[in-house]
């Protein structure tokens, strides 16, 4: 027992006895950064995860870009856009953007990456996004492109921000992967070297572009290390070794927080958690899901104000929508359910379930918020048992509609508009919707082809009404960001909680 | 002796067939392993651009057919998360498990061989006792436990050696020790049976007799003889290791083929889960069988036989 | 870990065969080595004491093992810096006494050690007396079934069955008891052999008692003292691969306090609450080593050629 006490002393003041060492990474200029992902494909066009996003950042540009600052879709490599009619968008490109291989951005090289990503051969995660709207796009001269439209669709903007980034005409020509290990890019750094799932070693691009919204750009190098187990991450953090991690549990951060040459920062982030109910009877019929007495008794037996202040911490809230209260169109006037246990049981009661019911809970993520959720649960009488593993089996079950309950979280992309989290979770042809209300999926979807924000936003309104008073859904908070960076260095957040690396610079 | 070497692998590659269809069938109807590539903010769209691209859309019994006939013609398939061929993802991570291996099992004769000769050589007094107490120790301490605690103590608080990664030999001090630390029982008693025995013989009671005392007996006659058991079990502890990295890897970072199974299994990656459980299976078998052959071969009691 | 059963097989063979089967010793005898063998005695009564912590978990956890109370998440133990003497451990990442949760894990722990060591008897000693006392065919399709289970990656399937069918206690119970018979098999069947040799197996045999008779009355009584042993040792691996699986998220399923899964809990944040990582792994240790010295010490009074 003593020695263990001795351990723990020791290991306790450890923040306070690893020197400070002087780190050379201000002096070579040289960001080291951790990512828990692997990174095994630099082109964004066939990737989908969050890490991918935060490179692509660094290393690519599409026509638009996203400003978390006014909360708009400002021009990038483009000066702006028109609709020429309802299906037709014109893209004007800006003068003086090269690639990073010297050659001059044409509208050829726009064309060229929009059609192929919708093409026969392509196998671009972003083809079912794109091809929903899309028909083709066409070069009318060396810096006009038009968009011709399959449908009304608002998001088209967006969607050229966030899902597609510009390669040169004939990239993919002879290979579907041809940008996976060395990419031509126009972002703001240049890859130097790339080993798949060990190092990625970016060098600031001094051909780019000045007009650019990214700019300035003031760190030299930047070095994206896979560094799976976070136990490393830390380690290497203390020591030296990075200078940056992300992803960083509330615990964690808060403890390396205290050394003195770490700084914990935290911002919102866009990504909401909450349960998701069978309330249409897949898995039952007549289960007790079905019925919206035991929906709104859910609500009221979960402490949103709890989890988002204990578990969560920095700037996670309270949820009471099934959409972040940042995104366009998501409604705080909707029906909300307040931490009452006693009308929870009241409500299960009247229900017909005064003894409570067997529930199974899946989840995949923060096991300790799953944990606090089965215990409210069980405070009011549901016998409920936790599933927690990996997404894949969740998704599968769910896939095979033998999921009564999830504990879901959803990012939207870091897209502020209740659009990036409804269709995903709300339009017929997801499994990820176990309520089936045909009214709303129709509210959903009419939203996507409106044009008129008002109007669009009116239906988002009446949609999440709808949830909100079916009980669909028990929202329950935003989550926080934490990072842990370097003192020496000065790192920005911003409210939709991706890491904008190239905004990082030295005090 | 070549007729039974033969028999055994081949009951090695057949259990690794049933296993391989039925590890096949498990993943398959349990996950989602679009999802697990896509990653948790795919959009449906995407998920079923992935099925598509990658063929999960098609019947079971057809991919698993085509995948047998691959490994028919020594192509195990191509990894879902890493898109390269398993077979060199495999042979890339091999060395780097085969060298935890050997260290580990250095570790283990480091420690075992002279505490089981000691031990042997002073039966019933305190230094065997404490012999045995090492012994009953190490088979109760949990692997990955004492990973986590050389961590704290050796990486962490006083800093000694890395806390993680392979990218040099100081990597490999601490996984190697908390790997060969759970060899220490089984050879640490089978060698200190095994001198006990030569002891007792005819000939060492000669030595004796002869004048030999101490470190000088045991270095001349009973060690040659009482090692032979325990070198054809070194064999077998060889595989272990080999196939038993999977939490000493994972917890020291170390990107060998342990670690390399464990994040199949998680992720879904069924080709490469298919491809290691064939690997282990056989390596488990030869270690087996080479101690056969070493039994037999530096025996001569079992020669004449 | 999970391969060490199999590890030691060939020594537990040559043990077996060192270990002529136990003459019918009056119980005095086994009394009186008892009392003389240290280790059993430490081993025993550490067994006992946890045994006891697990009987009468509800008496000694001074808390609800399950209630949280988030506002009090992550507090120190008592020794160190702002931690209370309400909670002597400290809390956990949603507040729950750490003592009371450890005091409880010594169910998960000791109920998966004796369902699994169980299961892994009635399957191994089956096996082992049926081929042992039949050879020929039996004892021939028996070796194959061992030689499969030797070449299976007994943690890497117990890990892709549990993290398949979806971890539970009583799953897990199944499968490392299934996993883990090989042990039982040798010894017994080497044993029956041996028995079948006997006189008084041939006496049975002579005035006329079915096999099966011979089986349950001359084979298995004489197979208990040896049967015991292993148990006991396998008691030890079966809490060490329930904790192993439990690590890594393939066992036993939360909020059951189960000591490998708080230790994996503990994992991230070991830097800065060690305890958290410390005292399971102290628990573990502790209950294994007692069935280690436990079944050394049985061995040693059963059979006492058998150390040597």
């Amino acid at each position: 027992m003593l020695t263990y006490m001795r351990i723990a002393a020791l290991a306790a003041m450890m923040p306070f006895m690893i020197p400070a060492e002087a780190r050379a990474d201000k002096a070579d200029d040289t960001m080291r950064v951790a990512f828990g992902e692997e990174i095994l494909n630099l082109d964004y066009n066939n990737t989908t995860k969050r890490e991918y996003i935060i490179l692509s950042d660094l290393i690519d540009e599409g026509l638009f870009d996203y400003d978390p600052e006014t909360n708009t879709y400002i021009p990038s490599v483009a000066t702006g856009y028109e609709y020429l009619d309802p299906l037709t968008i014109e893209v004007k490109l800006r003068d003086g953007v090269i690639f990073h291989d010297g050659t001059g951005l044409t509208a050829e090289d726009v064309a060229y990456t929009y059609n192929w990503v919708i093409s026969e051969e392509s196998e671009s995660a972003a083809k079912g996004t794109i091809e929903r709207w899309l028909d083709k796009a066409v070069a009318v001269d060396d810096k006009t492109i038009r968009f011709h439209m399959l449908e009304e669709y608002p998001l088209a903007v967006r969607d050229m921000a966030n899902r597609i980034q510009i390669r040169k005409a004939g990239t993919y020509d002879n290979d579907p992967n041809a940008a996976a290990t060395s990419l031509v890019g126009l972002g703001p750094y240049r890859v130097e070297s790339f080993e798949p799932g060990k190092e990625v070693v970016l060098k600031a691009f001094d051909g780019y572009f000045a007009e650019s919204p990214k700019q300035p750009v003031s760190i030299g190098t930047i070095v994206i290390r896979s560094l799976p187990d976070t136990g490393t991450q830390q380690a290497e953090l203390f020591s030296g070794g990075i200078d940056w991690m992300f992803k960083v549990s509330r615990d964690v951060a808060e403890s390396m927080g205290a050394a003195p040459n770490i700084d914990h920062v935290v911002s919102t982030d866009l990504r909401i958690g909450f349960l998701v109910l069978d309330a249409f009877g897949h898995t039952d019929p007549e289960g007790p899901l079905t019925n919206v007495l035991v929906r709104r008794a859910m609500n009221h037996a979960i402490n949103r104000d709890e989890i988002a202040e204990f578990l969560m911490g920095g700037g996670a809230q309270a949820v009471h929508t099934a959409c972040h209260p940042a995104q366009f169109g998501c409604d705080q006037s909707v029906a909300e359910y307040d931490y009452d246990p006693e009308k929870a049981k009241a409500l299960l009661a009247e229900a017909g379930y005064p003894e409570g019911f067997d529930l199974e809970l899946w989840s995949y993520r923060d096991k300790a918020v799953a944990e606090v959720v089965l215990a409210k649960l069980q405070a009011v009488g549901i016998n409920v048992s936790l599933r927690h593993g990996k997404l894949a089996s969740l998704n599968e079950a769910r896939a095979n509609r033998q999921i009564q309950a999830y504990f879901g979280t959803w990012g939207s992309g870091g897209t502020p508009d209740t659009a990036a989290i409804a269709r995903v979770h709300f339009s017929a042809d997801t499994d990820r919707n176990m309520s089936n209300n045909p009214k709303v999926t129709d509210l959903v979807l009419a939203a996507e082809v409106t044009g008129d924000q008002e109007k669009r936003k009116a239906l988002y309104s009446e949609a999440l009404s709808i949830i909100a008073d079916e009980a669909y859904w028990v929202p329950m908070f935003s989550y926080a960001q934490n990072f842990l960076v370097n003192s020496e260095l000065e790192f920005p957040t911003y409210a939709d909680g991706l890491p904008r690396l190239y905004r990082a610079n030295w005090k | 002796m070549l007729k039974y070497s033969l028999k055994r692998l081949s009951l090695a590659v057949a259990v690794a067939v049933i296993l391989s269809f039925v590890t096949f069938l498990l993943l398959n109807f349990a996950t989602d392993p679009a999802q697990a590539i896509a990653g948790e903010d795919a959009e449906p769209e995407v998920v079923e651009q992935i099925r598509k691209t990658y063929g999960f859309d098609r019947p079971f019994l057809v991919r698993y057919a085509e995948w047998a006939g691959g490994v028919l013609r020594g192509d195990f398939g191509e990894s879902y998360y890493w898109n390269k061929p398993v077979a060199e993802i495999v042979m890339n991570r091999t060395p780097v498990t085969l060298l935890l291996a050997f260290m580990s099992i250095s570790v283990t004769i480091i420690i075992a061989l002279p505490l089981g000769i000691v031990a042997a050589f002073r039966p019933n007094t305190a230094i065997d006792r404490m012999a045995l107490g090492v012994a009953v120790s190490a088979q109760a301490i949990p692997n990955f436990w004492l990973g986590l605690i050389m961590i704290i103590l050796f990486a962490v608080t006083w800093q000694i050696f890395p806390v993680s990664g392979d990218s040099s030999l100081s990597h490999f001090v601490l996984p190697s020790f908390v790997l060969g630390a759970s060899s220490v029982p089984a050879v640490m008693r089978l060698t200190r049976t095994g001198m006990l025995d030569v002891m007792e013989s005819d000939y060492i009671r000669t030595a004796r007799a002869k004048g030999y005392r101490g470190f000088a007996l045991v270095r001349r006659h009973a060690l040659r003889n009482a090692i032979l058991p325990v070198i054809s079990v070194l064999a077998v502890q060889l595989g272990h290791k080999f196939a038993g990295s999977v939490i000493t890897e994972t917890i020291f970072a170390i990107n060998g083929i342990g670690r390399l199974a464990l994040e199949s299994i998680l992720g879904s990656d069924i080709p490469t889960v298919q491809m290691l459980i064939f690997l282990f299976a056989i390596v488990f078998v030869a270690m087996n069988l080479l101690a056969d052959i070493l039994n037999a071969v530096l025996d001569p009691r079992l020669r004449i036989a | 870990m999970m391969s060490d059963a199999k590890a030691d097989i060939s020594y537990i063979e040559a043990d077996a065969a060192d270990a002529t089967p136990a003459p019918l010793t009056p119980g005095q005898v086994l009394r009186m080595r008892a009392r003389g063998h240290r280790g059993l005695q430490i081993g025993m009564a550490i067994l006992l004491a946890l045994l006891l912590i697990a009987l009468f978990a509800p008496l000694l956890a001074p808390h609800d093992p399950f209630a949280q109370t988030l506002s009090a998440r992550m507090l120190p133990p008592v020794w160190s810096e702002g931690g209370r003497w309400e909670y002597p451990f400290g809390t956990d990442q949603v507040g729950r006494d750490y003592l009371s949760r450890l005091i409880y894990g010594s169910r998960i722990s000791l109920l998966v050690g004796f369902g699994a060591a169980t299961i892994g008897m009635l399957i191994g000693v089956t096996l082992g007396v049926l081929a042992g006392f039949f050879g020929g065919r039996i004892d021939y399709a028996v070796n194959f079934v061992l030689t499969a289970q030797l070449a299976l990656p007994g943690l890497l399937l117990a890990m892709a069955l549990v993290f398949i069918i979806g971890p539970s206690v009583w799953v897990v119970i199944g499968i490392v008891g299934v996993l883990h018979w090989t042990y039982y098999l040798v010894v017994t069947r080497s044993a029956t052999m041996r028995l079948r040799e006997i006189d008084f197996v041939a006496a049975a045999e002579a005035i006329g008692a079915s096999r099966l008779q011979i089986l349950l009355r001359e084979i298995l009584p004489n197979l208990v003292p040896q049967i015991l042993v292993i148990f006991t040792f396998e008691l030890g691996v079966a809490i060490l691969a329930e904790s192993a699986l439990s690590f890594l998220g393939v066992g036993i399923p939360p909020p059951t306090p189960s000591w490998g899964l708080m230790i994996a809990e503990g994992k991230e944040v070991m830097f800065f609450r060690p305890w958290q990582v410390v005292l399971p792994g102290i628990a573990i240790f502790l209950l294994v080593v007692a069935a280690n010295l436990a079944g050394d010490g049985l061995r040693d009074i059963t059979s006492p050629e058998g150390r040597n």
